[in-house]
């Protein structure tokens, strides 16, 4: 997959603008090679240990990132039953203090069997998330074949370890979902931004995972059907509309079978009182 | 030397000659270079310097204060997209001007809005009409509002974290989505739907057009929501004020309705519906 | 060619040939020959299956019709190596291009792309032509309009209601300009393109590859079974046509169609 599609953030090299980009993404490549420091150097990309600093003020809210705030805010859930993997994510697109969007769908589809829903920083997510999944389409166009949940799982990893150690690391945070074409075993992805990768009977992202995961500790049983991890989803969705302190404005849902991806229904407008 | 005469005298055909990859892609690429050798400032840190040259809050002396502040809007209903903006522009504390056109009309059935730097929504959104135009002109088609706006949104996307401001729409209604509405900021997101308030002014005029805004507007109460939500963050939001610029985006192509004087149109809600009540113009009843 | 213009790609001879790219439309020539037809709402394209050895397992070798995108299918007659490559540039193009404008491209922008990457081969200097025609068909998002254009070694491109490329495709060309009627149904549609082909492939529906293409939806192979049908009643329809023939008045004229394919062989 090396010679695929080209992020539009790919370090620049020699080679980058050989390959079938947009014009201006091309463009924009040798204009970064442009940027000089008045000495004539090249810019220097920053050293490991700066990102590792930015990577803690993050996880601080630093006031250079106030979107990482809304990251957390943003729900992600994933659940694997026996024959299923639920993904299910917040609706809301949130800019500083206004909501711009409540029917916003944070997943995208990479083949017929594999989903992967996504928050972090703006911008990033979406540019990561088509760009994985263009390179899973093109994939799937030139083989015949869809890669599988684990491949693709392990192909983002590696793509998010490339980019953290760039010049302009992307800032997503990922769940991966899916069921393997030939077996038909459901599975789940976690993955960050710091491009950690774990297989995962089911997972939650952001401020959810505070509320959620002890909640399918309890609950959750790696035999479930789809029915009952619609159930064990409303119990997660109900407690964080009960207690997370910024409306989400629903969730959506969806569930990879065998069959392929379908959406689910959930009742979003459902009151939830505290206790 | 006889390697120089054989050099020339050689049939030119068999001179191999050889084009770097650079020439290559120059030869091949159809696409002309455009606009996009773009200078960036001389320094290490583009963002950074900047955001030191640039930030007038943190540093009130700052040399270079950027012209922000904006209200803009636009929605879509069954007839269409109205789009909506103040005209105020200003610079740190101090008013600009009070006749910008945030409105960029792209081409005939296009608009964009421009909030953020002046100078950055103007250039780009200039640079996004000439896209627009080739696009035209290689696929012998009108470019779709989607295609237009992920144009735009990959462009800024390329210069995240170098300093862009922008927060900009999208509208135009074409033959295969209808009517479209797009909003695309310089952190890269791109999002599509029915409503959106982009600027300073913003969480003003939301709160007056969220509340009566429905589908099934009739043009003209669209027309007069759009204007009156303007005037709602213009009154309220002191980077806001001037001109309400309205348009409203049909099959068509777009219209315009006028660059209104807020002021004259303030006394007029006032006075004749008895809106702003907290605003008095009786000077002899208080004490 | 003792004037050794045609030795180098990127120089005209005196009398305006690039020679290279004149020989690589011979390559084209030599190629399995391939027809796309245009039906009222589908488009087909149809292909001569290179003849196998005994040994090569036909299931799993690759086929001259292949999709650039769910939506677009591109046949080849010529190298089919250079088909690779030349597939696998419009393939990633077609992703690049849903990736930057969101919606997938139109048949028209893939056929500009592949013959503008032919195009590029005939004009730089160390490379060799794409010995290559293409037939690409599908249908844009959202339109039931067929499209079914023509590229060639050049980089010309064109639009066709039918076509043929490679062996033979002046015969089948012609065949095809006799026999097509518009608004075609998809039977008379897939009919046309295989009868068409019948006229140059000698072992019949094994050797017949069928793709078809309907608005919204993504390529459609023909089975052998349905193809094998199509052919029988083919061939049965011309026995009664050359039988009608010589029990009618003018014997002797009733050969034509054999005549042409004798022609070829």
């Amino acid at each position: 997959m090396s010679k695929g599609l080209w992020a539009p953030r790919q370090p620049p090299s020699a080679w980058c603008w050989n390959l079938a980009w947009q014009a201006g993404h091309a463009r924009a490549f040798r204009l970064k090679l442009q940027v000089r420091v008045a000495s004539g150097q090249p810019e220097l990309p920053p050293k490991q240990a700066s990102w590792t600093e930015l990577a803690k003020s993050i996880n601080n809210h630093h006031p250079i990132f106030p979107h990482a705030f809304n990251a957390t805010m943003e729900v992600l859930l994933g659940i694997t039953g026996k024959d299923f993997t639920l993904i299910a994510a917040s609706k809301a697109a949130m800019r500083g203090v206004t909501i711009l969007k409540a029917s916003d769908d944070k997943t995208r589809q990479l083949n017929k069997h594999t989903l992967m829903a996504f928050n972090g920083e703006a911008g990033d997510t979406v540019q990561f998330a088509e760009y994985i999944q263009a390179n899973a389409q093109l994939y799937s166009m030139r083989n015949d074949t869809d890669l599988s949940p684990s491949a693709l799982a392990n192909f983002v990893r590696g793509e998010l370890a490339s980019s953290l150690r760039s010049r302009k690391p992307y800032n997503v945070n990922l769940l991966l979902g899916g069921v393997d074409p030939i077996t038909h075993k459901p599975s789940l992805y976690w993955l960050d931004y710091l491009a950690a990768l774990a297989p995962v009977p089911y997972a939650a992202h952001g401020y959810a995972q505070y509320y959620c995961l002890s909640i399918l500790d309890k609950h959750h049983h790696p035999d479930i059907t789809l029915v009952q991890g619609m159930k064990l989803l409303n119990l997660c969705t109900d407690e964080l509309k009960r207690r997370l302190p910024i409306d989400f404005k629903g969730m959506i849902v969806k569930a990879v079978t065998k069959d392929g991806i379908v959406d689910m229904e959930i009742d979003n407008d459902k009151v939830v009182k505290c206790a | 030397m006889d390697t120089l005469v054989a050099q020339y005298s050689r049939p030119a055909y068999q001179q191999n000659e050889v084009f770097s990859e650079q020439e290559q892609q120059d030869l091949a690429d159809g696409v002309p270079s455009l606009s996009l050798k773009f200078a960036m400032p001389p320094v290490a840190h583009p963002s950074a310097w900047l955001r030191a040259a640039t930030d007038d809050r943190s540093n009130p002396t700052c040399p270079i204060k950027i012209a922000h502040g904006t209200t803009t809007l636009a929605f879509r209903f069954d007839h269409g997209i109205i789009v909506a903006t103040d005209s105020r522009a200003t610079a740190g504390n101090w008013i600009a001007s009070q006749t910008v056109k945030k409105v960029i009309e792209i081409n005939s059935d296009l608009l964009g809005t421009m909030a953020g730097g002046a100078a950055d929504c103007q250039y780009w959104l200039a640079w996004l009409g000439m896209q627009c135009r080739l696009h035209e002109l290689r696929h012998k088609r009108r470019i779709s509002v989607a295609a237009a706006s992920k144009i735009l949104a990959n462009l800024v996307y390329q210069y995240k974290g170098m300093g862009l401001s922008m927060g900009t729409m999208c509208a135009g209604v074409t033959e295969e989505e209808g009517a479209a509405l797009y909003y695309i900021d310089s952190d890269g997101t791109r999002l599509q739907g029915n409503l959106f308030c982009v600027g300073s002014g913003q969480t003003f005029a939301y709160g007056v057009l969220d509340a009566e805004y429905r589908q099934d507007l009739t043009v003209e109460e669209a027309l007069e929501l759009g204007s009156r939500s303007i005037l709602a963050a213009t009154h309220r939001d002191a980077y806001s004020g001037g001109f309400i610029n309205l348009y409203h985006v049909k099959k068509e192509g777009w219209v315009k309705h006028g660059f209104t004087d807020t002021n004259p149109v303030f006394w007029k809600t006032k006075l004749e519906k008895g809106e702003f009540s907290n605003v008095t113009s009786d000077f002899s009843g208080r004490a | 060619m003792a004037s050794g213009y045609d030795r180098a790609l990127s120089v005209f001879s005196p009398d305006g040939h690039v020679f290279q790219v004149e020989y690589a439309g011979e390559a084209v020539k030599r190629g399995t020959c391939a027809v796309g037809v245009k039906g009222s709402d589908i488009v087909v394209l149809g292909c001569e299956k290179r003849s196998a050895m005994k040994l090569q397992d036909t299931r799993i070798t690759p086929s001259k019709i292949g999709l650039l995108d769910t939506h677009v299918c591109l046949a080849f007659a010529g190298l089919n190596a250079d088909a690779r490559i030349l597939v696998d540039k419009a393939r990633l193009e077609a992703q690049s291009h849903r990736l930057n404008l969101e919606d997938p491209a139109t048949i028209e922008y893939i056929t500009k792309y592949v013959a503008g990457v032919q195009q590029r081969y005939t004009q730089s200097g160390g490379v060799r032509p794409f010995g290559l025609s293409t037939l690409i068909v599908g249908f844009d998002k959202g339109s039931q309009v067929p499209r079914l254009y023509q590229t060639e070694p050049s980089g010309i491109y064109s639009a066709w209601k039918a076509n043929a490329i490679g062996r033979s495709s002046k015969t089948v060309r012609e065949f095809l300009e006799r026999n097509y009627k518009e608004d075609m149904d998809r039977e008379a549609t897939v009919r046309l393109a295989i009868k068409s082909l019948l006229e140059v492939v000698q072992t019949g529906a094994k050797n017949i590859e069928i793709a078809i293409m309907a608005p919204g939806k993504t390529i459609e192979m023909l089975a052998v079974e349905d193809i094998e049908a199509h052919v029988k009643n083919i061939e049965q329809e011309k026995q009664e046509e050359a039988a009608k023939k010589k029990t009618g008045r003018t014997p002797g004229t009733g050969s034509a169609a054999i005549l042409t394919r004798t022609q070829e062989s």
